[in-house]
């Protein structure tokens, strides 16, 4: 019961990551490889607020995130927009977005060099006690704003005119342009948000790992895998998947072996791809490839 | 004529005559040693260009093969004393194996999801020889591989290294080229353009996907072989995601809808990464910066870059001769 505890934090952040992939996904048929170093990006600048300019944790939180949306944005402008005109082949389209993460994790060694940073934590470290299970403060603020983020992108998908259009191009993008919607936008809109959930989670789970340069490989890898088992191009899927991901790595690395911990994860997916390549909490299958 | 039937055949005397004299040309070992390491890439490239180039299967776990490849030969070689050429037989099998097995799950997926069970299956076999410590010694890795041996003659320079791993870039390239150009290269880019449309034609899809998994297997596996006794060591992080990635990159830089293209892709980013250590920190930003503008503005790859260029020349060389003969009929 500790594991499952354990798990949901943790679970937490990878159902963020994997949204900003599925959303990636869904809304422009991109499969982003820099995902986890804009949760990278997210620790860092929400770092950068924090320590020297002593922002506040919701603060830092919100400025990382518009920061690494725009950042989102001009991946976007600079790299998929040129890949779309010339219709290159989605394999190009997948090392560009390697490049780009290769470029940022690259870039943030050159600017804050090796070592791992410290980020506090903005809740007492005193653990709290439920009965015979103990969570930490921060990992009820990490599930509580992740959970809560996950609300407002819902409400801005469902009920904003862009969010409209942004299901629209991704329900049919050919049949969207008809309608007047300019795919171009909405693709940069997805870009961003789906920056700014990394970079939210990467300030939610930066007082838990430390900060460093290369932390977002890991998430961002866990992060995918998680979207794919829930359902690759679904939203609460996503989510779904990521707690449901949190969980086991719990339990396969306090029961079986931490050593193996990820290689079980990574069975499992297999397992899934080959089982139910549509995901295993998604009901219809549907060919989106 | 008689002067570009000249040209050609300088072409080919130069392309046969420098691999050969390389190691006499080239006296640095350090020089030596890169082209070594990018001949073994390039056996890796070859067999994903047939994959992921011809067929159409994106696999980003290419390491993983690479790594069972150098554990196998490495370890018989180490504990048994196996000589080197039944040692890579081993590991080809091994790897071969390996490929059939993850081709069961893979034929069934496409794009990103194919993409995601690669990596899976990379990580899954790096995880396993981190862990696996009482046979695969850990994160220590293999150490002391002994050299190949062929009839008494030992293989220990890297002048002799670069004639054995030469020759099997040699068979490698041919055996690719004409399977390539064979039905079974056909074959497989019919499956690439459209699965569906192939299995109507009575083309054994699965069974083409699988073979193009595990041919690519067999690549990786004997590039291991001889990377293993090549360097002496080998440990789990020599096998990580990003050597996946990098692999993938030589082959889609080089251009994976050629042969030769592998060629080129696994001698440019190894030469680059050598050149560019110089830079430290920079090194990688300005890699990942190359390879973002590599896939925008030469989707092809060099190799299809270069095939551009040539016909492009060919336009240009066939009008001014239409408009010399044109002139002529003119007078």
């Amino acid at each position: 019961m500790q594991y499952l505890l354990n798990g949901l934090p943790i679970g937490a952040i990878y159902a963020l990551v994997a949204l900003s992939y599925s959303l990636i996904y869904t809304a422009s048929g991109v499969l982003n490889w820099s995902q986890g170093d804009m949760v990278m990006l997210g620790a860092y600048l929400g770092f950068a607020f924090f320590h020297f300019l002593h922002f506040g944790f919701t603060l830092a939180l919100l400025g990382a995130m518009l920061l690494v949306g725009a950042i989102g944005i001009l991946v976007q402008l600079c790299i998929l927009r040129p890949l779309r005109k010339r219709q290159a082949p989605p394999i190009n389209v997948v090392i560009a977005t390697l490049g780009v993460a290769i470029v940022t994790r690259n870039l943030a060694l050159a600017i804050w060099g090796p070592e791992a940073q410290i980020f506090p934590s903005p809740v007492s470290s005193a653990p709290l006690a439920i009965g015979a299970l103990s969570v930490t403060r921060q990992d009820l603020l990490i599930v509580a704003v992740a959970i809560l983020l996950m609300i407002v992108l819902h409400y801005l998908l469902r009920k904003t005119r862009k969010g409209k259009a942004l299901r629209a191009v991704a329900q049919d993008r050919y049949a969207a342009v008809l309608m007047g919607v300019d795919t171009e936008k909405s693709d940069a809109l997805a870009f961003a948000a789906s920056a700014a959930l990394g970079a939210a989670a990467g300030i939610l789970v930066a007082p838990v790992f430390f900060v460093t340069f290369n932390m977002g490989a890991g998430i961002g890898l866990k992060g995918f895998v998680a979207a794919v088992i829930g359902g690759l191009g679904n939203i609460p899927a996503a989510i779904a998947g990521g707690f449901f991901l949190g969980i086991v790595e719990s339990v396969a690395g306090g029961q079986i072996s931490s050593g193996y911990r990820d290689a079980i994860t990574f069975a499992l997916l297999i397992l899934v791809l080959w089982l139910r390549p549509s995901g295993l909490f998604l009901r219809k299958v549907r060919q989106r490839v | 004529m008689a002067i570009e039937n000249t040209g050609k055949k300088l072409v080919l005397l130069l392309a046969v005559a420098v691999p050969l004299l390389l190691p006499l040309l080239v006296s640095n070992n350090y020089y030596l040693h890169v082209i070594n390491l990018a001949g073994i890439y390039t056996l890796i490239a070859i067999g994903l260009n047939l994959l992921s180039g011809y067929t159409g299967q994106v696999s980003m776990g290419q390491a993983g093969f690479f790594a069972l490849g150098t554990y196998v030969a490495g370890l018989l070689a180490i504990n048994l004393g196996i000589p080197f050429w039944a040692a890579s037989l081993a590991a080809i099998a091994a790897c071969a194996l390996c490929g059939a097995a993850i081709a069961i799950p893979a034929m069934r997926l496409s794009g990103p999801y194919l993409v995601l069970a690669t990596v899976g299956f990379g990580e899954i076999i790096r995880l396993i020889l981190l862990n696996w410590t009482p046979v695969t010694r850990g994160a220590a890795g293999l150490t002391a591989i002994p050299l190949p041996k062929f009839f008494g003659w030992q293989c220990s320079s890297e002048a002799q290294f670069y004639y054995l791993i030469f020759s099997f870039v040699l068979l490698g390239t041919y055996v690719a080229y004409r399977l390539a150009h064979s039905k079974v290269g056909r074959t497989f880019a019919a499956i690439r353009e459209d699965e569906l449309a192939a299995e109507a034609m009575g083309v054994r899809v699965n069974r083409y996907k699988s073979a193009a998994f595990v041919l690519s297997a067999i690549y990786a596996g004997m590039a291991g072989a001889l990377y293993g006794a090549f360097s002496g060591v080998a440990s789990p992080d020599n096998f990580t995601f990003d050597d996946s990635v990098a692999f993938l990159c030589m082959s889609v830089i080089g251009g994976s809808r050629t042969i030769v293209g592998a060629l080129i892709g696994s001698f440019m980013l190894t030469g680059m990464s050598e050149a560019l250590r110089a830079l430290q920190t920079y090194r990688l930003i300005l890699y990942g910066g190359i390879l973002i503008f590599t896939v925008i503005y030469m989707p092809q790859g060099l190799a299809g870059l270069a095939a551009t260029v040539r016909a492009r020349l060919r336009r240009t060389a066939g009008r001014s001769a239409a408009a010399s003969t044109g002139g002529e009929g003119k007078a």
